[in-house]
C-alpha cells in the first residue's frame, strides 16, 4: 500500500489544487455567505472529469483510481467545503450505483450525461421519521402496470436544488420491513417530482440541500435499479463508498484550517513574540498535524482496500468517524488559534469550522459509524 | 589585437538608448576591469549610419571601436549579427567580451557563445577580476533569492550578458579620443532566415509599480492613513511608485493595486524604500528582485532591516517627512 | 519513442505536412515558494523542494497543443534531468503530449546551458530528426539563463527566435510576435524552426483528470542515456561545461547592512552623504548637496 508518495498521486493533488485554488478559491467565501450554487465552476469542474471521477473512459470518465478520487475530493474541500460536498455525493451515490448495479442500458442511459452532460446525481434516504434508521422510510412505490408510483417526501437532500437524476430510495414491498424498499432513478421533469425551498443550513451553504417531493410520481420500470428489494443492499454499498468521500472531504476540510493556523500563528504577535513560540500553541498545531494524517491515512487504506476488491464497509467507517472527527475539533482549534478573527465572518476559519461538524452527521451520524465498525469487529474471528 | 595587448570587449547595443544605457554602463565597467589586466576596452558597432554611437562610445570611454556601417546591417538581426561578431572575435580574440541583458542581447550572446563554444554567464549584476585574473561573475537565481559566482576558467572570450543599470556610466567626455577600425561587410554575408514583418515602438505604457525603478513601501509602522499619504509625495519627488503591505490594504490606507507580496505583486525596483515593515515572509517574497534597499523601522532586529542596505532605526513617518524635506532641496539646487 | 530513429532527413509528402511535428523541451525546477533554504549556509536544499514543470516551459507546451489542436500534430516532450524529472513528463502526456523522451544520466550532472544544449539537440537529432517545429520555455525559474533554447537553435542549425509571445503556423511558414526592447515585432520563418515561448499569452490548461489517468496507464516514456545519445564524457556535465560555479549564497548574504539612527534629520543628512550615488543614479538627480 503505497500512500500519496507516488509519483500519480502527487500530481493529482498539485493539479486539483492548481485548479481549486485559482477558480474556487477567489469564489469560496462569497458563495457561502450567499447560499450560491456557482454553477459556472461546476462546468469547469466537469470539463475536468471531476463528475465522472471512478467512471469508466468509454463513459466519458477519468477512470480513475480510489485514492486520486479521494485527493481530489480533499483538494476541493479544502478550499470549498461546499463544492467538496457536491463532487463527492454526485460521484459516490449519485453515480457508483448506477455504475454498478444499473443494467447495461441504465448506464448507458445516464451515465454518460452525469460524467459529462450537464446532469448532476444526489442520493435520498433520509425522511422526517427516518434517517440513521432506514426501516422508518415511509415513502412508497407501488407497482402499478409498467411503472411504478411514489408518494412521499425526502428531506436534507445533498445536491437536491440541481439534481437531475435523483436515486429515491423507496419502500416497494411494505410487508417486508426493512427487505421491502428498492431504489429508483427519477428524472427532472417527471410528473409530480418537485424540488423542495434550498435548506438555510449552517454550513456547507453553497450546496442547495433540498427537500424532494414525489406526489403520485409516476417512473418507468425501466428506472428501477437493480431488483425491487435491493434497497438497503444499494444503499448501503452507495453509503460505503459515500464515507470514503465524506472522509476525504473532512480531511481537506480540516487540512484548510490546519494551514491557516500554522500561517497565522507565525505571523500574529502577542507578547513582542509570534504566538507559534508559545508551546501552547505548538501543542495545538502538533495534534492537529497528527490526527489529520491519521485520518487522511485511514481514507487511503480504506481506497486501497475497495480497489483491491476487498470489503472496505469497516474501513470505510472508521476513516469517515476518524476524519469527521478530526475536522471537527481541528477546525474549532483553528477558531482558537485566529481568536476574535477566527470568530470573524471576515475570515475563511469560521467557515471551516461550520462545514467540518456535518461530516459527522450526514452519511451516517458518528454514531452510525460505531455501529457499523463494532459488528464488523465483534463478528471478526480472533 | 591578435598581437600582444589584451582586449575587453562590448557589444554596442543601442536600439532602446534613451530607455536603456546599457552599453555605456559596460564600457565603464570595462574600464575598471581593463586595468586590472591590463587591457583596452573595446566596442563593436553595427547599423547603418551609427556614427553618432561611435562619438557616444568614444565620450564615454571606449578605446577602440570596430565599425561595420552598412545598409543591410540596418535592422539588428541575429543571424547576420552573429556572422560578423563570430568573425571579429575570432579575429582579434578578446578575453572578455560583455553584451547587455536586453532582449535583443539574451537572444544574441547565447548563440554567439555557441558558435565560439565558450561560456556565458546570463544577467549578471556583478563582474569582478578574481585574484587569478578571471572574470568572475555574479549572477542571480531563483527569482534574485540566490547569487551564484562564475568563471569560465579556460574557454575565450570570456562572456557574460549584464543586467541594465547594474554599473554606473562614465560622464561624457567631449575631448575623448577612440582608434575608429571600419570593417568592411563580408562577402559570405547569410541571408536572414528571419523576416522582420514589423516593428513598432511600443507607446510609452504609465509606470506600474512592477516597472518602477524606485517603490517606496509602506507597513503599518507608519501609523496611520493620513501619515501613509506622506508615502505619495515621497514616490512623486523619486519619480516612483507606492507599494504596500497586506495589513495597510486591509486598513483601507492603500488601494488592493499598491499590494505587495508573494501571491500579489512582485516588484523588482532598483531601490526601494520601506517604511514601517517588519518583514514577513509574504511580504518579502514580494521584494526579492529589489536592488538598493533602504528599511525605516523601529525595531532593529526586524527581518525588513536585516536585509536591508541601509536599515534605519528610527520612527518611519518621521524619516518620511525628513526624506521630503531633505530631497526638495537638493533636488532643486 | 518505440520505433527506431528515421534514417534519413524531412519527407514533405502533402499528408507529413498536415501533422505538424513538434519537440517541446522542458525542465523540472523546484517550487520556488516552497524552496527550503538554510539560512546559515545560505545553500538551497535542492533535494527537500518539490519539483514542478517550469512555467514557461508548460506555456511551450500549451502552444504547441493549440497548434495541434488547430493544425494536426504530435508532440513529443523531451526533458534531462534526473530520474525524477520523468514527473514533468506525465504532466505533459496528462495535458496532451503524445510521447516523451527523458535523457538521464547521472554524467550529465551539473551541465551548463552548453552542455545542456548539446545534450538536448542530440537527443533530438537521435529520436525525433524529421522535426517540424522545437518550442521552448524563454527562460526557466531556477537558474534564469534564458540560453538553452536559443543555443540549441545553433546546435540544430536551424532558424530561431526567443520569447515569442504569440505563434501562428501557415502551411509551413511560421508568424510570431513578441516585444522586445520596447519595440512589439512581427518576425516570421520557414520550419523547421525552433521559438522559446513567453507565459504572457499561453496560459496551461488545467490538467483533465482523464489525461492523468491515461498518463500513468500507458505511459510512452522512452529513457535515453549519454550511450544511446553517443555521447561521451568531454561534451557531458562539468566537463562538457566551460563555466564554472565558485559559490552560490543568500542574496542577502552580500548587503553591507549599515544601521543607521538618531534624529531623522540627522540620519537622513548621512544618508545622502554616503549614498547619494545609489540614489541618484536611479533617479537621474544629482543629490549632492549645495555647497
Amino acid at each position: 500500500m503505497v500512500f500519496n508518495a507516488c509519483m500519480k498521486h502527487k500530481l493529482v493533488r498539485r493539479s486539483v489544487r492548481e485548479f481549486a485554488e485559482a477558480e474556487l478559491g477567489p469564489i469560496a467565501h462569497e458563495i457561502d455567505r450567499e447560499a450560491r450554487f456557482p454553477k459556472e465552476v461546476v462546468e469547469k469542474m466537469r470539463a475536468l472529469n471531476f463528475f465522472g471521477l471512478q467512471v469508466p473512459r468509454k463513459y466519458g470518465g477519468a477512470e480513475a483510481d480510489s485514492i486520486s478520487y479521494a485527493i481530489t475530493i480533499e483538494e476541493i474541500s479544502r478550499v470549498s467545503g461546499a463544492l467538496g460536498l457536491c463532487v463527492t455525493v454526485h460521484n459516490s451515490v449519485g453515480v457508483y450505483p448506477i455504475l454498478k448495479f444499473g443494467t447495461r442500458e441504465q448506464i448507458e442511459r445516464f451515465v454518460p450525461g452525469l460524467a459529462t452532460g450537464g446532469h448532476i446525481g444526489a442520493f435520498c434516504i433520509t425522511e422526517a421519521n427516518a434517517g440513521s434508521d432506514a426501516g422508518g422510510v415511509e415513502t412508497s412505490a407501488v407497482p402499478d402496470g409498467d411503472s411504478y408510483v411514489i408518494n412521499g417526501t425526502k428531506i436534507f437532500v445533498t445536491n437536491g436544488g440541481v439534481c437531475t437524476t435523483p436515486l429515491v430510495f423507496a419502500i416497494t414491498d411494505p410487508d417486508r420491513p426493512g427487505r421491502g424498499a428498492s431504489v429508483f432513478i427519477v428524472e427532472k421533469g417527471t410528473p409530480g417530482f418537485t424540488v423542495g425551498e434550498i435548506e438555510d443550513l449552517c454550513g456547507m451553504r453553497a450546496n442547495p440541500v433540498s427537500s424532494l417531493f414525489f406526489e403520485d410520481c409516476r417512473v418507468p420500470r425501466e428506472n428501477l435499479l437493480g431488483e425491487a428489494g435491493d434497497g438497503l443492499k444499494i444503499g448501503f454499498d452507495a453509503l460505503d463508498t459515500g464515507r470514503i468521500g465524506i472522509g476525504a472531504q473532512a480531511v481537506g476540510i480540516a487540512q484548510a484550517a490546519y494551514e491557516a493556523s500554522v500561517k497565522y500563528s507565525k505571523e500574529r504577535q502577542q507578547f513582542h513574540k509570534p504566538i507559534s513560540s508559545f508551546q501552547s500553541v505548538q501543542n495545538t498545531l502538533a495534534d492537529m498535524a497528527t490526527e489529520i494524517d491519521a485520518a487522511r491515512l485511514l481514507v487511503y487504506r480504506a481506497c486501497d482496500a475497495k480497489d483491491g476488491g476487498k470489503a472496505f464497509g469497516k474501513e470505510a467507517a472508521m476513516a469517515k468517524l476518524y476524519a469527521s472527527t478530526v475536522a471537527t475539533r481541528v477546525t474549532g482549534g483553528a477558531v482558537g488559534i485566529h481568536g476574535g478573527y477566527g470568530y470573524s465572518r471576515e475570515y475563511d476559519v469560521e467557515r471551516y469550522f461550520r462545514d467540518a461538524k456535518v461530516t459527522e452527521i450526514y452519511e451516517g451520524t458518528s454514531d452510525i459509524q460505531r455501529m457499523v465498525i463494532s459488528r464488523a469487529v465483534i463478528s471478526e474471528p480472533i | 589585437m591578435g598581437e600582444g595587448k589584451r582586449s575587453i570587449w562590448v557589444f554596442g547595443d543601442y536600439r532602446n538608448y534613451f530607455q536603456n544605457r546599457v552599453t555605456l554602463q559596460l564600457i565603464s565597467r570595462a574600464s575598471d576591469l581593463a586595468k586590472a589586466i591590463d587591457a583596452t576596452v573595446c566596442v563593436t558597432v553595427f547599423g547603418h549610419g551609427v556614427d553618432e554611437w561611435v562619438w557616444e562610445y568614444t565620450c564615454h570611454g571606449a578605446r577602440k571601436i570596430y565599425v561595420c556601417d552598412h545598409e543591410k546591417l540596418k535592422f539588428y538581426s541575429n543571424d547576420i549579427y552573429l556572422h560578423l561578431m563570430e568573425k571579429l572575435v575570432r579575429e582579434h580574440r578578446p578575453e572578455i567580451l560583455l553584451v547587455g541583458a536586453t532582449a535583443f542581447g539574451r537572444e544574441f550572446a547565447p548563440r554567439l557563445a555557441k558558435r565560439l563554444k565558450t561560456g556565458l554567464t546570463a544577467d549578471c549584476i556583478g563582474l569582478d577580476i578574481g585574484e587569478d585574473g578571471l572574470l568572475v561573475q555574479t549572477a542571480p537565481a531563483f527569482g534574485g533569492n540566490m547569487l551564484t559566482k562564475i568563471v569560465t576558467p579556460v574557454k575565450r572570450p570570456q562572456m557574460a550578458t549584464v543586467r541594465p543599470g547594474t554599473f554606473q556610466e562614465i560622464p561624457h567626455d567631449n575631448d575623448a579620443v577612440a582608434e575608429i577600425v571600419r570593417v568592411p561587410l563580408p562577402d559570405d554575408l547569410p541571408e536572414d532566415r528571419v523576416t522582420l514583418v514589423s516593428s513598432v515602438r511600443q507607446p510609452e505604457r504609465v509606470q506600474k509599480l512592477e516597472d518602477a525603478a524606485v517603490v517606496v513601501c509602506g507597513g503599518r509602522g507608519m501609523g496611520s492613513r493620513k501619515k501613509f499619504r506622506n508615502l505619495y509625495e515621497l514616490a512623486r519627488i523619486l519619480g516612483g511608485e507606492v507599494g504596500a503591505t497586506r495589513p495597510v490594504v486591509y486598513s483601507k490606507w492603500a488601494d488592493e493595486e499598491a499590494l505587495v507580496g508573494q501571491a500579489d505583486k512582485h516588484i523588482s525596483p532598483r531601490v526601494l524604500i520601506s517604511f514601517g515593515i517588519s518583514g514577513a515572509i509574504q511580504h518579502t517574497a514580494g521584494i526579492r528582485d529589489a536592488g538598493f534597499i533602504i528599511a525605516v523601522n523601529k525595531n532593529p532586529h526586524a527581518t525588513m532591516m536585516k536585509m536591508a542596505d541601509v536599515a534605519i532605526v528610527a520612527d518611519a513617518n518621521q524619516v518620511c517627512t525628513a526624506l521630503i524635506k531633505e530631497l526638495r532641496k537638493r533636488i532643486r539646487s | 519513442m518505440r520505433e527506431a530513429p528515421p534514417e534519413s532527413g524531412r519527407n514533405h509528402d502533402a499528408l507529413e505536412a498536415a501533422l505538424v511535428k513538434m519537440i517541446v523541451c522542458m525542465k523540472q525546477v523546484p517550487m520556488v515558494s516552497e524552496l527550503p533554504w538554510d539560512r546559515k549556509t545560505g545553500l538551497l536544499k535542492r533535494e527537500a523542494a518539490e519539483g514542478m514543470m517550469n512555467p514557461a516551459c508548460k506555456s511551450a507546451l500549451e502552444a504547441a497543443l493549440r497548434i495541434k489542436e488547430g493544425h494536426g500534430g504530435h508532440i513529443t516532450a523531451i526533458t534531462m534531468g534526473p530520474p525524477m524529472a520523468a514527473e514533468i513528463l506525465h504532466e505533459a502526456l496528462s495535458m496532451g503530449a503524445d510521447r516523451c523522451l527523458l535523457v538521464s544520466d547521472p554524467r550529465m550532472a551539473g551541465a551548463d546551458t552548453m552542455a545542456t544544449s548539446a545534450v538536448l539537440a542530440r537527443a533530438i537529432e537521435t529520436f525525433c530528426s524529421d522535426f517540424d517545429l522545437v518550442l521552448c520555455g524563454c527562460h526557466t525559474s531556477d537558474s534564469e539563463t534564458a540560453q538553452v533554447g536559443p543555443q540549441m537553435g545553433e546546435e540544430l542549425g536551424i532558424s530561431s527566435i526567443a520569447s515569442v509571445d504569440d505563434l501562428k503556423l501557415t502551411g509551413r511558414r511560421l508568424r510570431v510576435e513578441r516585444v522586445s526592447d520596447h519595440f512589439l515585432e512581427t518576425l516570421e520563418m520557414d520550419l523547421p524552426g525552433l521559438v522559446t515561448v513567453t507565459t504572457a499569452h499561453y496560459t496551461p490548461r488545467y490538467i483533465p483528470m482523464a489525461g492523468l489517468q491515461d498518463a500513468f496507464r500507458e505511459p510512452s516514456i522512452l529513457t535515453a542515456g549519454a550511450h544511446d545519445l553517443g555521447m561521451d564524457e568531454a561534451e557531458l556535465g562539468l566537463e562538457g561545461s566551460p563555466t564554472r560555479i565558485l559559490e552560490v549564497f543568500s542574496s542577502t548574504a552580500g548587503k553591507q547592512n549599515v544601521v543607521l539612527a538618531g534624529t531623522p534629520r540627522k540620519i537622513v543628512e548621512e544618508l545622502f552623504e554616503r549614498f547619494d550615488d545609489a540614489i541618484g543614479s536611479v533617479i537621474r538627480k544629482d543629490l549632492k548637496a549645495v555647497k
